[in-house]
């Protein structure tokens, strides 16, 4: 019986390869789709419980007075903060985007247990006040190296001359888990503050504080201290765990699961019209076949199964093709997006649907042109040429 | 000689239940590119085609947009009174203001955290705009009033923008005492005066000058003129110019996703059509085999067998243009990856993109129909007629 599944689609080279082509495409964009939305929300599902993210309750482009910090200190149950600043700035190109923040080296060491230096040294990176710590993908992209020199353009933070702000490489990480990027740049709030007061003047804000909340307390009642102390301003903040801010962002972006469910929808009628048209064709082809099959005696359940498991094989093929493809291609995919869009994974739960509407898919096919052979009768299926 | 086309007709609707199935899945494919296209249609003229071209804007040198630019108000106000090229009004005046811009967290209504922009003006900003900015409820601000206006499109996105709620700015209530309505994206803002909120929101300095120009002023000229500028060096340009330059992130990404798209789509479709083509060519091998032995050349024939794939992906083309004409003019709302504030807008479905539809799904029959047409054109007659 399993023969005779694969006897009849290789009496049809051609259709049954393009049948499973446009499968093999279908599954790997549902694959790679799938997996956009969730690792946009990796973030929040990695996030650190005990990481408390401090920033202006009125926008995010408004920045908290450095005065905060202590403050935020004082409160019973913080164990350390660490000041956290967007900065906005390229590497010799603006289309050399990337995330670059000032913050306070031994207080990110601390706090970030899960960034591993795997070149350079923390130590290096804390002790030498014009030294950077980026990330592992962002050093490959840009072929840097420990103790190599990098110039970044401030782009929000301008110097006078246009000219760049020189940083020493000190290490490269990579990050255990999805809280951090490996396409970040970190450098010295210090190095940052020292700069603009030579430029404007006056010391800079800062944007976010990230508290560490100490074992023993609770992150709640953190939260709502820290949010009370500064209610009456002069900038009023929000106090969120890190889950809350990572889904703030996502929120933020807009509606990306709601258009790529959509999209996804597309593809998936898409696809399932393509196998119902492909096991049509081959249904009206086997007419004579399944009446002289039904004529030796095989039941109509077997008539039924035969079709269904030629639907089935096809599928089956197609989709296991287009998984493996979106494996394979996951590498080159996460590179590829990396700038606009880091982390890119696919995870356990997206091969598992796609393998679900793989089969969905199969039987749905199957189906119409399964029912009328196993209801056909054998002497009507033999008159039929 | 040709094959008539109405040949090519009656197949497609002998076979109908397959030519559905294959015009149904084109048309899905069709319809996803062009809901993508609609939408970044609908974003980007949103921008640009409300963007004046004899409005100025004026910003700080290497800022590409508002948010990042600021003055100080004593150079902006230098600015507004020493350039000749900025029209006066009857009083001798000149059309032009300092407005300040950030965008605050709002929440929408239905849940969910978003940005939207707050722009503090001076009433000046109403002469300018004119028309362009219409008060449909309620009414202005008074000057220094803790009192803000409400772009339209926000009254039902977001929570507090209806006439008469309290908006909390930081720590300070401001009443919303008018609705207006703007065909670009300042429908989807929060205004109040200028110094107001730049004193609620903790701000040093206004973010950019807009002005109206005096007719015939070239702008690529001023722009060279103030850029180096000692005292105040600014960056010009019109205001359609700066609408436009603000849409490249997303309608980047949108054109790369549809693009995108449409590739592996289109792939998988092409395939669909080529298996429907085949199959309609082997049921049709005695037929070929007669038109063969009556004369037809093999290249008439190929031209058929295109013919007939062409309709195919034409007749999926329209229908994927069905399915995605009832987007048009729904309203919807993104963040714009430039200015990271939402912004509301409708699908567009112009005719860009019906013309984009059906050029692509011809090209999805044209590809989809090489292949079988070919392999119809090389059959020998005296073995395809023996086939029945």
């Amino acid at each position: 019986m399993v023969a005779l599944v694969f006897r009849n689609l290789l009496k049809h080279p051609i259709r049954s390869l393009l049948t499973i082509g446009s499968l093999t495409i279908a599954i790997f964009l549902l694959c790679f789709l799938r997996s956009v939305v969730t690792t946009l929300e990796a973030g929040i599902a990695s996030a650190d419980s005990r990481r408390l993210w401090v920033q202006s309750a009125v926008s995010l482009f408004v920045d908290l007075p450095t005065a905060y910090q202590a403050k935020i200190d004082a409160v019973p149950g913080v164990e350390r903060t660490c000041k956290w600043q967007w900065f906005g700035g390229y590497y010799k190109e603006p289309s050399n985007f990337f995330a670059q923040f000032a913050v306070d080296p031994d207080e990110l060491i601390t706090i970030w247990p899960e960034v591993e230096v795997v070149a350079g040294s923390k130590e290096a990176f804390a002790n030498q006040r014009n030294s950077c710590m980026v990330g592992e993908e962002l050093a490959q992209e840009f072929g840097w190296k420990v103790g190599d020199q990098v110039p970044i353009i401030g782009a929000l933070f301008p110097r006078p001359d246009g000219s760049a702000y020189m940083f020493d490489v000190a290490a490269i990480y990579r990050p255990t888990r999805a809280t951090v990027d490996s396409r970040t740049f970190f450098f010295h709030w210090k190095f940052h503050a020292e700069s603009q007061e030579a430029i404007t003047g006056s010391a800079p804000n800062v944007g976010v504080f990230v508290i560490k909340v100490a074992q023993d307390a609770d992150p709640t009642s953190v939260m709502a201290t820290v949010d009370g102390l500064f209610e009456n301003g002069p900038q009023v903040v929000q106090t969120t765990t890190e889950a809350e801010f990572n889904r703030q962002f996502v929120s933020m972006v807009g509606n990306v699961p709601k258009l790529l469910s959509f999209i996804g929808g597309g593809v998936f009628i898409a696809i399932l019209l393509a196998c119902v048209n492909t096991m049509l064709m081959a249904g009206r082809e086997q007419v004579r076949d399944v009446g002289i099959m039904k004529a030796l005696g095989f039941t109509d359940g077997s008539t039924f199964g035969l079709l269904i498991g030629q639907s089935l094989a096809l599928c089956g093929l197609g989709g296991g093709f287009g998984i493996l493809i979106a494996l394979g291609a996951q590498v080159p995919i996460a590179t590829l997006l990396g700038r606009f869009f880091p982390g890119f994974r696919i995870l356990p739960e997206t091969i598992f649907l796609a393998i679900g509407v793989t089969i969905a898919v199969g039987l749905l096919a199957g189906i119409v042109p399964g029912r009328s052979a196993s209801r056909m009768r054998a002497v009507d299926a033999l008159r039929r040429q | 000689m040709l094959v008539p086309v109405s040949y090519n007709l009656r197949s497609l609707w002998v076979r109908r239940s397959s030519t559905l199935l294959t015009i149904i899945g084109i048309g899905a494919t069709v319809a996803v590119l062009a809901g993508v296209l609609s939408l970044q249609q609908g974003f980007a003229t949103l921008f640009a085609e409300s963007g004046r071209t004899d409005v100025a804007i004026f910003l700080r040198p290497g800022a590409t947009n508002e948010g990042d630019s600021a003055f100080r108000k004593d150079k902006a106000q230098r600015l507004i009174k020493t350039l000749p090229e900025i029209r006066s009004d009857e009083n001798e005046q000149p059309l032009a203001g300092m407005e300040c811009y950030v965008a605050v967290r709002r929440n929408r209504v239905g849940g969910g955290e978003t940005n939207v922009p707050v722009r503090g003006v001076e009433q000046r900003s109403f002469d300018i705009y004119g028309d362009g900015i219409r008060i449909v409820g309620g009414r202005r601000f008074k000057p220094g009033a803790d009192e803000v206006i409400v772009g339209a499109k926000l009254s039902d996105r977001i929570e507090d923008c209806r006439l008469g709620d309290v908006i909390v700015l930081n720590t300070a209530p401001l009443r919303v005492v008018g609705i207006f309505e703007s065909d670009g994206p300042f429908a989807s803002e929060i205004w109040g005066d200028l110094d107001r909120m730049l004193n609620a929101l903790q701000r040093p300095s206004p973010n950019r000058v807009v002005a109206q120009l005096n007719d015939g002023v070239d702008v690529e000229e001023l722009n060279e003129r103030v850029k180096d500028d000692k005292e105040v060096p600014a960056k010009v340009m019109t205001e359609r110019e700066y609408l436009t330059s603000q849409t490249s992130a997303l309608s980047g990404t949108l054109l790369f996703l549809g693009a995108f798209l449409a590739i592996v789509m289109g792939t998988a479709a092409v395939f669909t059509a080529t298996n429907t083509m085949l199959a309609a060519i082997s049921s049709r091998t005695h037929e070929i085999g007669i038109l063969l032995a009556a004369g037809f050349r093999p290249i008439p024939i190929f031209l058929s067998f295109l013919m007939e794939a062409l309709l195919l992906g034409l007749l999926g083309g329209l229908v994927g243009c069905l399915l995605s004409l009832p987007l048009n003019g729904i309203e919807t709302g993104a963040t714009n990856f430039n200015t990271f504030t939402e912004v509301a807008f409708a699908f567009r479905v112009t005719p860009v993109v019906l013309m984009t539809a059906v050029t692509f799904s011809l090209v999805l029959g044209l590809f989809g129909g090489a292949i079988p047409a070919w392999r119809a054109a090389r059959m020998v007659p005296v073995d395809a007629l023996r086939r029945r």
